[in-house]
């Protein structure tokens, strides 16, 4: 014994070995191996030997060797599974009303998980389709704005070039400059927004062509087009070789011939382009271009680096082109350059000013996983609920069962399993629901066009994966307190059931507050898109005009032709216009502190004819030279810089000194999402005037604007019509708080729904439960009133409870998500949250009434004879 | 033939079992028969060709000694079956009545 070796086979195959073999043949086998074993380890090492056995026993695997399945208890589940599923099946069979809501509601919330999981998907595909994704980098820089650090996607205009000089790692440069110009196509002429751009672009950006060669981008004289924009000019029909008239600022023109068409650009994009062109091109565009000028700003700079690992190493590197910056820009410096990659850009831009790339689904990142798991907990808590007093009628088998011989842990299996029959059903009718109901209202509404992916592998774990948790989360707790029942008490009767458990009670508490949560929601969104509507913008947009004029002569010309209109009160003229073209300044004070301001250049009527209220001063005079140097302000500006007295004091812009003449009251130049600006109003060249703006008597705005509209095309058949309602500025912003409120309204209602369904359930059960108690009350001269007080006594301090929680919840909740969404959102009161309860409490009533009236018409003898 | 359903490789093992005597347990014909095959075999493959036969009645078998070596573990020593020799001898001798028909055959085949 001494001289024999104690190495042992590997542990793990050998009980493997011993589960699966035959025992008739597990003494002689396992002494083979082990034998066997041994010669290995004196042979070789001992590694190696384990090794060998392993694979050995893998080897073993051989239905001869290998024992009958059905002889082994603990894998005997088949027969078992196949009876729980159709006892399930019975059972739920057996109750319409109650199966019906758990996999109604649970479909529901799946559904719901499905229209997240695809917008998150959609939010993470976003732009990740570009095969130089990780080595091509678009350069931000870092500024001191109003004493916060503030990132820009915009770059000085010489960098670019310099970059390509300077770095051998980079490879490829690319600058992006946006200009809006007119394009002509015989009788198609629209004012577009044009990329120019050098011809790495389509190198570095993974936008392949449908007609044409991506080459051509080098040539001067090619212009490149998007998919909708060659079907706007050109239709259906291949353009490659056609003409377009570039029509710039100045009224110069350039010919340009299609030399591609882009591929539809796939849908999780944010980046794309309308049209292509050469980046020379825009010395043409601007007829002083001086690429040399640091203090102009390039809409993007990309670079493209072999190795992404050298990115840091030119971070490193970037300080002499601030100090050269800073040189020129000594009132704006700005304190690093950063390179982010165009994987991260999609995610990061909403931090970024100003970048070709934008990120608009930062709430809903967070908001729409919170509100799939609303969901999920309210259909799993009416599952958790409806579970367990259902379990009440199937006591007895439960006893039976346990009786025959099953473990508690039998029963706890039999009730997952039934548990995730409901889900798989659930999962069939919730997929179904949310691709073909859920997902397309919310792609019609929302604007993103999610697809569900079905080829998508993430997808399919992702259904699984749903499908467990939910059926784990929801029957884990019904299937431990069903199963603790001692069977003797069940079958003796003395089980007093489900009416003292507290969880019941707490869950359906939960489930009230968050319908209380959703309904305040939907309410005060509506309430709020009331307010929004009504707000006042700080003038008066209602009977206001405009028109973008290309030049001062046009203006000349326009402003002679609408001053015959008699329904016009009043006309003005601007460079700048609200709502729809600012200039950024940056205002000096005195203490050598700097501000980033709002300049609209406007003339002397401009103020009345837009509505805007004067506080204190006097705003400019017409033909006056003096008021040159003179600025009006907004209040916000005279509150940021502590001005005590404003008239009369002194800003410094570009080296300038203003005085401040007037004082005006606060307004909206942009839609309530973005916060007000400090502003100041300069007094405007004839020559600049880009914007003529008009007051029109009240009504006559539709009228004023067809005939507006008439003259221009008689002037100026080239130049399409820009120019609209007052009212309408702010484009998508009534439009998007239209949606905010639908969507919460949707929400509520499917809130609502749920935590309806689940109180009818349990009130159902309950009611049915009691049959023979009531019946025998109702024969012993019991009435409405007793019955009914018997029914609600029993829900309503539960009902009153949940909502002293869950008004205060709910008002703060909808108080952050209205903060979360707008940057003047409607001050709260305490309507909205009265309302909602009410709604509450009504939609209660209506659930309990409902069963009420059902035991009140029933005949008593039937619930006597029942059982 | 029909009936016996001896397999290329459980003849193989079959000899070697009727070869090896009372020493023919799994460890051993496995040593034995890779020694003459010259190549490496699995206890599974040698394993399951015993059971095999020994449902189909050619070996019969009884447990052995036990070594430490084997963990403490019994052998089992398999013995062929007169049935077993039978089906042998058959299948030796159809093998031997092809091979002597060779010749002929190849002669034949010249000769067209």
């Amino acid at each position: 014994m001494s001289d024999f070796n104690p190495i042992k086979p590997p542990q793990w195959p050998l009980k493997c070995l011993r589960f699966f073999l035959k025992r008739e043949y597990l003494e002689e086998i396992e002494g083979d191996m082990e034998e066997i074993f041994h010669e290995q380890v004196e042979r070789s090492s001992p590694q190696r030997a384990r090794r060998m056995y392993t694979w050995e026993m893998i080897k073993l695997l051989r239905p001869i060797l290998i024992r009958n399945l059905k002889e082994i208890p603990t894998l005997n589940q088949p027969a078992m599974l196949k009876n729980y599923v159709k006892t399930s099946v019975r059972s739920l069979m057996k109750n319409p009303v109650s199966s019906f809501i758990n996999i109604f509601g649970l479909s529901v919330a799946i559904g719901v998980c499905l229209v997240v999981y695809s917008f998150i998907d959609f939010d993470a595909r976003i732009d990740q389709f570009h095969e130089n994704k990780n080595h091509v980098f678009l350069t931000t820089i870092h500024a001191n704005r109003d004493g916060a650090l503030q990132q820009y996607g915009t770059t000085p205009r010489p960098l670019g070039e310099m970059l390509r000089d300077d770095f051998a790692s980079i490879s490829k440069v690319c600058r992006i400059a946006d200009e809006s110009v007119v394009l002509k196509n015989g009788d198609n002429v629209f004012p577009e927004r044009v990329r120019f751009v050098d011809a790495a672009f389509l190198e570095m950006f993974t936008f392949p062509l449908q007609w044409g060669s991506s080459r051509s981008l080098a040539d001067l004289n090619s212009i490149i087009l998007s998919e909708p924009m060659a079907k706007k000019y050109f239709g259906d029909e291949n353009p490659v070789g056609r003409d377009m008239l570039m029509v710039f600022e100045d009224g110069r023109t350039k010919a340009f011939s299609v030399a591609g068409v882009a591929a539809p650009f796939p849908k999780a994009r944010a980046i794309e382009f309308t049209f292509l062109v050469n980046f020379k091109n825009i010395e043409t565009a601007k007829p002083v271009y001086d690429v040399h000028d640091w203090s102009e700003f390039l809409t993007a700079t990309l670079i493209q680096v072999n190795n992404p690992a050298d990115v840091s190493f030119i971070q490193q590197r970037m300080e002499r082109y601030k100090t050269l910056q800073n040189e020129v820009q000594h009132d704006r410096p700005i304190s690093s350059f950063e390179f982010v990659s165009l994987a991260d850009l999609h995610q990061r831009s909403g931090n970024i000013r100003s970048c070709i790339s934008y990120d608009e689904n930062r709430e809903g990142r967070i908001g729409m996983p919170i509100i799939a798991l609303f969901m999920l907990i309210l259909a799993c808590f009416n599952y958790i609920n409806i579970a367990i007093v259902s379990a009440a009628k199937r006591l007895k088998e439960i006893a039976v069962r346990k009786v025959i011989g099953a473990h508690r842990i039998r029963v706890i299996i039999q009730f997952l399993t039934e548990n995730m029959v409901v889900t798989f059903f659930a999962l069939v009718v919730g997929v179904a629901m949310g691709a073909f109901i859920f997902l397309p209202w919310f792609v019609q509404f929302s604007g993103w066009e999610l697809e569900v992916m079905l080829w998508d592998g993430k997808f399919w774990v992702f259904l699984v994966l749903l499908m467990f948790i939910t059926g784990v989360a929801s029957g884990i707790y019904p299937a431990f307190y069903i199963s603790h029942f001692d069977a003797v008490r069940i079958f003796k009767g003395t089980l007093q059931f489900g009416k003292k458990n507290p969880l019941t009670k707490i869950f359906l508490g939960i489930q009230l507050v968050l319908a209380c949560m959703t309904i305040t929601a939907a309410v005060v969104f509506t309430q709020n898109n009331h307010y929004q509507n009504n707000k006042s913008w700080g003038y008066n947009q209602h009977s206001v005009l405009y028109v973008k004029v290309p030049d001062g002569p046009a203006y000349e010309k326009m402003n002679a032709i609408i001053n015959q209109n008699p329904d016009v009160v009043q006309l003005a003229g601007s460079k700048d216009h609200l709502g729809k073209s600012q200039t950024p300044a940056v205002v000096h004070v005195a203490a050598g502190r700097q501000y980033e301001v709002a300049e609209f250049s406007v003339d002397a009527d401009y103020f009345e004819t837009m509505g805007l209220q004067l506080k204190t001063g006097r705003v400019f005079k017409k033909h006056s030279r003096s008021d040159k140097k003179c600025v009006v302000v907004n209040e916000l500006l005279v509150k940021n810089f502590n001005l005590e007295n404003p008239i009369g004091s002194q800003l410094e812009i570009d080296s300038i000194k203003y005085e401040v003449i007037g004082v005006l009251s606060d307004f909206h130049a942009n839609s309530f999402f973005i916060e007000m600006q400090p502003a100041i109003f300069t007094l405007a060249l004839e020559a600049d005037f880009r914007f003529l703006s008009m007051r029109v008597n009240d009504g006559k705005n539709r009228e004023v604007l067809a005939d507006v509209q008439k003259q221009w095309t008689k002037l100026f058949p080239e130049i399409p019509f820009q120019g609209g309602h007052q009212e309408d500025v702010w484009g998508g912003f009534f439009f998007s708080v239209d949606r905010s409120e639908a969507f919460n309204k949707v929400i509520a209602g499917i809130a609502v729904m749920l935590a309806c369904l689940g109180l009818y359930g349990l009130v159902t059960l309950n009611v049915s439960g009691r049959l023979r108690e009531f019946s025998i009350r109702k024969t012993l001269g019991a009435g409405v009133t007793n019955i009914t007080s018997l029914i609600g006594r029993q829900y309503l301090p539960l009902t009153v409870v949940a909502m002293i929680f869950g008004a205060p919840i709910s008002y703060l909740f909808a108080k952050a998500y209205l903060n979360m969404l707008f940057a003047y959102p409607m001050p709260m009161d305490y309507s909205g949250i009265v309302l909602s309860l009410v709604i509450l409490i009504l939609i209660l009533l209506a659930v309990i009434s409902t069963q009420i009236r059902k035991v009140l018409k029933a005949n008593p003898i039937d619930g006597l004879k029942s059982e | 033939m029909k009936k016996t359903k001896l397999g290329e490789f459980e003849e193989l093992v079959l000899l070697t079992v009727a070869a090896l005597q009372e020493e023919a347990y799994g460890v051993e014909i496995k040593r034995e028969l890779e020694s003459r095959l010259k190549e490496k075999l699995s206890v599974g493959s040698i394993q399951s060709a015993l059971k095999r036969m020994e449902e189909k009645g050619f070996l019969t078998s009884e447990f052995g000694e036990a070594t430490q070596r084997r963990g403490g573990k019994r052998k089992r020593i398999y013995a062929t079956t007169s049935y077993a020799h039978k089906v042998l001898a058959e299948m030796k001798e159809i093998r031997a009545g092809l091979w002597e028909s060779i010749p002929q055959l190849a002669h034949q085949l010249k000769t067209i």
